[in-house]
């Protein structure tokens, strides 16, 4: 099913994210070691290093990449409480016949005051923009008023969350009919601060981003969190790792036309899962948003089929563990599905 | 307190006891320094000079060393110590470059004993010696350091470093020697007897070096922090000073010291920007140990209680407060740090990047303990072995798929495969369904053929329908043998119909068994199980159309034969045979449609099916001439129906060819947003074509303007350098043909590709071919050309 492939990473500390790029042909990772590392998909499909650079004097939580109409771009941030920009610079031609991509720093974003601990681009349909979120609750949003130029940001948005922020997620849909939205998780582990997801729309009349929800029912520490891609439909899905992995269904109700309030969505939870049996750290969904893969403090990835977003009835089968195929340890795959009834 | 000073060991928090708490200071501190057996500690800055009592549960004002009505710039203190070995005794160095001794000894208010004026500018650092009760030194920024005899009444030996200011001197554990700090960057070691050159001299940091501290083992390491964010530690016992571990802060560090009984750890501060207190493991640098956050300002001193227990610290800050730090109160940031990264690439491959030790044992798997991280296990097992915390690194793997499933290329094969028009409606969807059945999505070819039934004008049905018919006429009965061999005995014909609305549910369950036995077999294919439920939607609604979609198999009959999807459509027929409900649906059903029986002749490519076919009930249905429109809700619920199963594809491929049999139906938002998703898809997989091609066909006005934008080019004639004239071949000015081929000489019509280096080109294949011999520019201007 899964064939697993061992990358020499040689980051010097823990590995913290790995994100590709739009087309899967690029992928970068991030370590506490405060570099960043770029790799390059070659033909016969090994991953090689092409770039490794210092990024920060801190811990680097997150990369993400631009969407590529905006260039070769990543953004990345730091315990040392910035958030970079970065450009590949291609033309450097004795660079390129050693295998070596250049990245230059187009800016740093340097408004927090504690560390930033996720940074998303916001979809490519709202233009250039950047999020960043950070451990004292203030969520960021810029924007880069001219795409050709990626050394000038300026703050658009600046959102008090209240609690300490972990993660951020925008809604990829690009519909007319779903103003722009995304949704913060938030590490504070203290059951009584309440839902640690909140969920924030803008709003054209006032020109702000604001809070639409809260999902209450999550009130432990939140550790990622992933809209699905949205696909033409007409409802949001929100996957959650949290002590568990959650599903929710965000499906915005009917509402007339002239109204201009904020949207009201009825929220549903579609699935919880507690088989990681500890903390879950991450989640990601595969481009149709059939499956989502979580991976926790066991060490497992386990992946998740949606059989129809609405329903769920829990089937266990259990694959053999791929460790033996490729000498990889215990690690293995569990599918689980979510079936409609 | 006193037996306090007799412990030695780490154990010693049994003995110190106490806990995080702070009090307000009136002023800023500059320096905080602890008397020997950690009962006292005393607070100095440019307002304030104090001395406070730590008790269990607060720190308690004993003495204000500042007195007088104005007190003088001597009072103002940059730094402070209190000796280790003389209890009243206390050194701090003036703003004003004064050093002065105190002794609390003394009866009167004013505890002045001794009084040096011989620095010119601020005294930066005074140090007792651990062990010569009455040695003192300074350090102050006129680049001069001092050596003091308190028995004197001045300096008894100067030291010169003639380098910038001193910032910080500290005299080693055991020995005569002293390090110094200078702002150039430089760390200077000196023989306390030698006044006359430095024994050896480094240079340690960029920028200057704000602090350094000796290891309290007595190893011959030195921390040292400066400017440029970063605590070194070398070895000086080598003959050159050896940098042997590097922590970069996020700021600049102002003080380090030390974790007492703890070799590798050590705590910063920083002088600016950042408020904090760091702990640090040297042998991790990247990530902070442990980190106290209460200070609200720039923290400036930092002094651990006891020199013998690692789990008190103390600090004072330009917040005005004084605080005792419990280090088991210490935020770790380590345990928020995410250890995993997660990643799904477009082709279904995951990127996983974990820490080892959570993949490779199981031992290190720690259960989750009941939702609170906190609890004191966890602390306990967190602290003691100091060794887990170091020498962490992550493992980074690709998980990739296989050919056969998750995989994406069903995608693609489809979005190029698929013929969205040129050709009439009833060959589109055949060819659609065709694509879809070679590559194993029967629900969706089902779903053409279907939407082939409802919408072919009834009028072109004779010229396709019956060749079609006639042509395969050898296949039928083979169908027909299968279908009674597979039905059995006991099969009525309504029971087809029954496969109604009331019974999805049930179809459902049989479904799923189906495909558990597909699945044990052959390794089946994630994406068609995942779209075995909207097939079942899909009789559901359409049950008047179920058995011509029979009827219509039949001409690729043969080549189903090849798959075992099909037949699991068979299979199904049978367990829902036993349905005892199926009578009532038909009734049902019959009832629903009463309207459209009994018009068999109208379609007379029809009848050497129904001969064949077991099915005479349905055939009424389909024979009638239905409007289009009458299918139209079915269909516009179907499309919602890929659309929210996340098949895009689907929705967006039906709804270009159905084109405006089904535009009016669906608003035009919803069509939007599904060209916009699907043309996002098809751009992620670089189907730029195909893109453009549903770009094209898209009546969507905000989808069509797509391609429209950054339409025009701006060309130079490649002869005369100059702009073109807005249109024509040849230039005006030059009245040259501009696009010419550098390599064949004729004008280019069609592809023309240029280097952007040097502007010269040709057609696309004569450029291939010749950079295939010579990378050199064909035109032989000489450039490297380049092409991406």
């Amino acid at each position: 099913m899964f064939v697993a492939r061992s990358i020499a990473a040689d980051h010097k500390d823990l590995i913290h994210d790995v994100s590709y790029d739009f087309h899967g042909r690029r992928m970068a990772t991030c370590s506490s070691d405060q570099s960043v590392k770029v790799w390059d998909k070659s033909e016969s499909g090994e991953w090689l290093c092409t770039a490794s650079w210092k990024t920060h004097s801190g811990s680097v939580w997150r990369v993400t990449w631009a969407h590529p109409e905006f260039g070769q771009v990543l953004a990345s941030c730091s315990f040392d409480r910035t958030a970079a920009v970065w450009e590949e610079i291609v033309g450097e031609s004795n660079d390129k016949q050693r295998g070596l991509s250049h990245w230059i720093k187009r800016t740093t974003l340097v408004d927090s005051r504690t560390s930033v601990t996720d940074v998303k681009f916001a979809p490519k349909h709202m233009g250039l923009m950047l999020t960043t979120c950070s451990a004292d609750g203030v969520v960021r949003i810029y924007e880069a008023p001219d795409v050709m130029n990626l050394s000038q940001w300026s703050l658009q948005h600046e959102i008090s969350c209240k609690l300490s922020c972990s993660c951020i997620s925008w809604n990829p849909s690009s519909s007319r009919a779903h103003p722009s939205m995304f949704a913060v998780g938030s590490d504070d582990s203290n059951i009584a601060s309440g839902g640690k997801v909140q969920i924030y729309e803008y709003n054209e009349n006032t020109r702000k981003y604001g809070k639409v929800e809260t999902l209450m029912t999550v009130t432990d520490a939140v550790h990622d969190i992933a809209f699905a891609p949205n696909l033409g439909r007409s409802f949001h899905v929100l996957a959650i790792a949290t002590k568990d992995v959650r599903i929710f269904k965000l499906a915005p109700m009917r509402k007339e036309s002239s109204s201009t309030g904020p949207s009201k969505f009825e929220v549903q939870i579609v699935a919880q899962f507690d088989n990681h049996n500890s903390q879950v750290w991450r989640v990601s969904w595969n481009i149709t948003s059939t499956l989502l893969a979580s991976s926790g403090d066991d060490g497992c990835v386990r992946l998740w089929k949606g059989k129809k977003l609405v329903h769920l009835q829990q089937e266990h089968r259990r694959l053999p563990s791929v460790g033996n195929r490729l000498q990889c340890s215990d690690r293995f795959l569990i599918f689980l599905r979510w079936v409609h009834d | 307190m006193e037996k306090m000073s007799r412990v030695t060991t780490a154990l010693s928090s049994n003995t110190i006891s106490g806990k995080t708490m702070f009090c307000h200071l009136d002023a800023p501190a500059n320096a905080i320094s602890v008397c020997r057996d950690a009962s006292q500690v005393v607070v100095a800055g440019r307002n304030i000079f104090k001395i406070y009592t730590i008790e269990e549960e607060q720190f308690v004002e004993k003495l204000n060393l500042r007195v007088g009505r104005k007190p003088s710039l001597n009072f103002s203190c940059a730094d402070v110590m209190w000796h280790q070995m003389e209890e009243n005794l206390l050194a701090t160095a003036a703003t004003n470059g004064a050093v002065v001794t105190w002794n609390l000894g003394k009866p009167s208010r004013n505890k002045q004993d001794q009084l040096f004026t011989e620095h010119k500018r601020t005294v930066n650092k005074v140090c007792f010696h651990p062990t010569e009760v009455y040695m003192l030194l300074s350090g102050s920024q006129d680049g001069l350091m001092k050596c003091f005899d308190l028995r004197k009444k001045e300096s008894v030996s100067t030291f010169s470093g003639q380098s910038e200011s001193v910032r910080d001197v500290q005299f080693s554990m055991k020995d005569f020697t002293f390090a110094a700090s200078f702002e150039n960057g430089n760390v200077q070691l000196w023989d306390i007897r030698r006044p006359d050159r430095y024994e050896r001299m480094f240079t340690a940091h960029t920028g200057p070096v704000f602090c350094c501290d000796w290891h309290p083992d007595d190893r011959g390491w030195l921390a040292t922090g400066g400017r440029d964010k970063m605590v070194k530690v070398w070895d000086m016992t080598t003959n050159r000073a050896k940098e042997i571990y590097c922590v970069q802060t996020i700021a600049s560090v102002a003080r380090v010291k030390w974790r007492p009984e703890k070799r590798f750890h050590l705590a910063t501060c920083s002088m600016m920007v950042d408020h904090n207190i760091y702990v640090w493991d040297i042998r991790r640098p990247f990530i902070p140990f442990a980190t106290f956050e209460e200070h609200k300002d720039v923290t400036t001193g930092i002094v651990w209680r006891h020199q013998h227990d690692p789990y008190f610290l103390l600090s004072g800050s330009k917040d005005s407060t004084l605080y005792q730090h419990m280090f088991k109160d210490a935020t770790r940031p380590v345990d928020k740090a995410n250890p995993e990264g997660l990643c799904f690439g477009l082709m279904g491959d995951l990127a996983f990047a974990a820490k080892e030790s959570l993949i490779n044992s199981d031992t290190n798997r720690k259960p989750y303990p009941g939702g609170d991280r906190r609890n004191p296990l966890f602390f306990f097992k967190k602290t003691d072995p100091t060794e887990q915390f170091a020498h962490v690194s992550s493992a980074l793997t690709i998980y990739q798929t296989g050919l056969d499933s998750n995989n994406m290329d069903w995608f693609v094969s489809t979005a190029q495969r698929y013929l969205l028009t040129g050709k009439p409606f009833a060959e589109l969807c055949d060819h659609n369904a065709k694509v879809a059945r070679e590559l194993k999505r029967p629900q969706v070819s089902t779903t053409w053929t279907m939407l082939r039934i409802m919408f072919s004008d009834p009028a072109n049905l004779p010229a396709a329908g019956l060749n079609h018919s006639l042509s395969k006429l050898g296949s039928l009965p083979l169908m027909n043998s299968f279908s009674l061999k597979e039905m059995g005995s006991g099969l009525a014909s309504e029971s087809r119909l029954e496969r109604g609305k009331g019974d999805s549910r049930q179809d459902n369950i049989h479904l799923e068994t189906g495909n558990s036995h597909i699945s044990n077999n052959n390794e089946e294919n994630e994406e068609t199980e995942g779209s075995d439920g909207p097939a079942e939607c899909m009789f559901g609604d359409a049950e008047l159309d179920d058995d011509d979609l029979y009827s219509m198999d039949h001409e690729n009959q043969a080549e189903e034969q090849e798959y075992t999807l099909p037949q699991e459509g068979f299979q199904l027929r049978h367990e829902i045979v036993d349905n005892p409900s199926a009578p009532e649906h038909f009734q049902q059903d019959k009832a629903d449609s009463p309207h459209v029986s009994g018009n068999e002749a109208e379609v007379p490519c029809l009848t050497p099916i129904e001969s064949f076919s077991l099915i005479s009930i349905s055939q009424p249905l389909f024979t009638h001439h239905l409007p289009a429109s009458f299918f139209c809700p079915i269909v516009r619920e179907m499309l919602s129906y890929y659309a929210e199963q996340g098949d895009v594809q689907m929705a967006v491929s039906v709804l270009i060819v159905l084109g405006e049999k089904i535009r009016r139906e669906i608003d035009d938002l919803t069509q939007e947003h599904w060209y916009m998703s699907y043309i996002d898809m098809l751009q992620r997989f670089e189907l730029w074509n195909v893109s453009n091609e549903v770009i094209k066909l898209s009546t969507c006005s905000a989808i069509t303007c797509l391609n429209q934008t950054s339409t025009t080019l701006h060309i130079n004639c490649s002869n005369c350098k100059r702009p073109m004239s807005s249109k024509g071949w040849m230039c005006d000015r030059c009245h040259q043909c501009a696009s010419i081929c550098a390599v064949c000489h004729h004008v280019v019509k069609g592809l023309f590709v240029w280097c952007q280096g040097c502007s010269h080109g040709g057609h696309l294949e004569h450029i291939m071919n010749w950079l295939k011999s010579s990378a050199h520019c064909p035109a032989g201007c000489g450039h490297m050309c380049e092409y991406t």
